[in-house]
């Protein structure tokens, strides 16, 4: 199998290095070996791994997500990262009009990292994401998301990931529960399967008690937890966040950080944020790349890019230091 | 999971979301009985002229109501997906390994479903106005079967592309007076035999819309015409083969 618009076969991507120098296995073979899950127990899980019919009852949000670690067996979701979740190459996307939106972007993202696209609106965050995520095609260069090119095998790709996209896309005649069942039904789940793990993910979410509310009465803070749910339903090895806190209260924002840890810790999901809060890149992820005007400026962990720019840097001296100018106030809705 | 699987699940979403939204539902169901009743009464003596093929005008009035509910009521389906689109939640469907064909055909055969339905309370109103269909419920439901799939391939397929291309609710709602002009150029309220225009009459043949409308007329008035019907189910797919290809490479060159 060959990657368009390289040439070059997908083994090739397998051969490059992590950071900590890992020799890559073959991309897609290895993703599958890393989450547990191949593409036939994807679609069919073990039948004695299937979840009880019964609602759970009492349960925290924790213990429903120790419940959903139960449904994920055949993953190994805490498993150490032994390749690059994501490996994109020379990523580039030119609109129609001529727009560069992204100009030959190229990193690499752990399996069980959490990495941060961060930058100003219009940078070409949400493209990149976009990109990633199959929902915007590339015009040059390469991308692999657990292991699976996203021009050759999107499909492959979207069993794979999770997306939550900057405008918390949801159907507002339906209720929270109906939502995530749907999102579930469409990965190829059970109804279920579906049905139960939407059950869990709206408790662990903490918002289980607005299941069977219209989602047109909601608040945004709690769409964007249902939006998480349903990019959750399915368990994926990845998951992108496009700006998750965009126009939410500090302490929605807050609420929505905790769950992104905890899925992380216990579900050992590949986050991928974009966003523009600096303070978000900061206290989420473990690298970022800032982007400007659709490259990449700089990339590394928020504490060690702080340190080169000075004792006493936020992320908002180094974007400053590295592209030369003030990053815009952007304010938190009270 | 495929495609047509897909896809019912996303009618079935439709068909939850009617009762949700009971203005909807209201607004598609009585002004086409209304309309019946209206024009049923108000052109009642045309049945009563030389040659006219029925002595009860709603009998044959009842197809043009079918089509009445079925062409224009499909343009909801485009006004949902341009809502969809407002609203980042198609966007979202296409996150998981989805489609876009069933995300379209989902949402039309939602409404096909939802149309079929008020079809059928036309004929209902129809035969309670002392209509009597000759081929009786196979030939009503070969009907309302027609109609809606008229729908689907006319202005279904223009709401839908429209949406594509706008993604704004307020313009596919705009063009829904086109889906009158369709109907009312056909022979829906009077035979071509009684209009006198032979522009006019020329306009009528060539409307896929009167292939269609002609053999539901047979089915109420006279009985089964196999010629006609099978005439007016090509009209029906050579309209598909023309806008479903259409509808794909509209979508591809909007979102690439």
């Amino acid at each position: 199998m060959v990657l368009p618009q390289s040439g070059l076969p997908i083994g090739t991507l397998a051969t490059w290095k992590g950071r900590s120098g890992r020799s890559g296995l073959h991309l897609s073979r290895a993703a599958d070996v890393l989450v547990g899950m191949t593409k036939s127990s994807h679609r069919k899980p073990p039948r004695q791994l299937r979840p009880p019919v019964t609602p759970v009852v009492e349960l925290t949000g924790s213990s429903a997500l120790d419940e959903l670690v139960g449904l994920a067996a055949g993953h190994t979701p805490n498993a150490r990262p032994v390749i690059d979740a994501i490996v994109v190459e020379g990523l580039t996307k030119t609109y129609p009009d001529g727009t560069e939106a992204v100009r030959g972007i190229s990193l690499r993202v752990a399996a069980g990292e959490c990495f941060g696209i961060l930058g100003p609106n219009g940078a070409g965050k949400s493209t990149t994401v976009g990109m990633l995520g199959t929902l915007i095609k590339p015009t040059g260069g390469r991308a692999g998301v657990a292991g699976f090119d996203v021009v050759a095998e999107p499909v492959e790709v979207r069993r794979r990931i999770g997306f939550a996209m900057q405008q918390a896309g949801v159907d507002e005649f339906a209720t929270a529960s109906e939502l995530v069942i749907l999102q579930g039904r469409l990965q190829g789940l059970a109804k279920r399967d579906a049905t139960t793990r939407a059950r869990l993910l709206l408790r662990a979410m903490e918002i289980e008690q607005v299941a069977d509310t219209r989602l047109a009465a909601l608040s945004g803070g709690t769409k964007r937890r249902v939006d998480l749910a349903a990019s959750l339903v399915h368990l994926p090895p990845v998951l992108f966040l496009d700006e998750p806190t965009e126009g939410l209260d500090p302490r929605s924002r807050t609420g929505i950080w905790d769950m992104l840890d905890r899925l992380r810790r216990d579900l050992g999901v590949t986050v991928v944020v974009s966003t523009h809060y600096m303070d978000e890149g900061d206290r989420l992820c473990d690298r970022i790349a800032i982007i400007d005007r659709g490259t990449v400026v700089v990339e590394g962990a928020p504490r060690a890019l702080k340190a080169e720019v000075g004792s006493d840097a936020t992320l908002e001296d180094v974007y400053l230091h590295y592209t030369g100018r003030a990053l815009e106030p952007t304010p938190v809705a009270a | 999971m495929n495609t047509p699987a897909q896809a019912l699940l996303l009618a079935r979403r439709a068909l939850i979301q009617f009762p949700r939204n009971p203005i909807l539902l209201g607004f598609s169901v009585v002004p086409v009985l209304i309309m019946y009743v209206v024009f049923g009464g108000l052109f009642e003596g045309v049945a009563e002229l030389p040659g006219f093929p029925a002595d009860n005008y709603f009998e044959y009035l009842a197809p043009t109501a079918i089509l009445l509910a079925t062409v224009p009521g499909i343009g909801n389906a485009g006004v949902a997906l341009a809502a969809d689109f407002q609203n980042g939640y198609f966007q979202k469907l296409l996150t998981a390994p989805v489609s876009v064909g069933a995300v379209m055909l989902g949402r039309l055969l939602g409404d096909c479903v939802r149309l079929a339905v008020i079809a059928a309370l036309v004929l209902v109103l129809a035969v309670a106005l002392g209509a009597h269909v000759e081929t009786g419920i196979p030939g009503a439901l070969l009907m309302i079967a027609m109609g809606t799939s008229l729908g689907i391939v006319t202005f279904g397929a223009l709401s839908a592309n429209l949406a594509v291309r706008t993604r704004d609710a307020a313009a596919v709602q705009a063009v829904q007076p086109m889906a009158f002009l369709l109907i009312f150029l056909t022979s829906a309220y009077q035979t071509t035999a009684q209009i006198d225009s032979p522009v006019l009459r020329t306009i009528i043949d060539l409307n896929p819309a009167e292939r269609v409308l002609r053999p539901m007329r047979e089915l109420m008035l006279t009985g089964y015409d196999w010629g006609e019907i099978a005439v007016g189910f090509l009209a029906i797919a050579g309209l598909g083969l023309v806008v479903l290809p259409l509808t794909v490479r509209n979508y591809r060159s909007v979102y690439g």
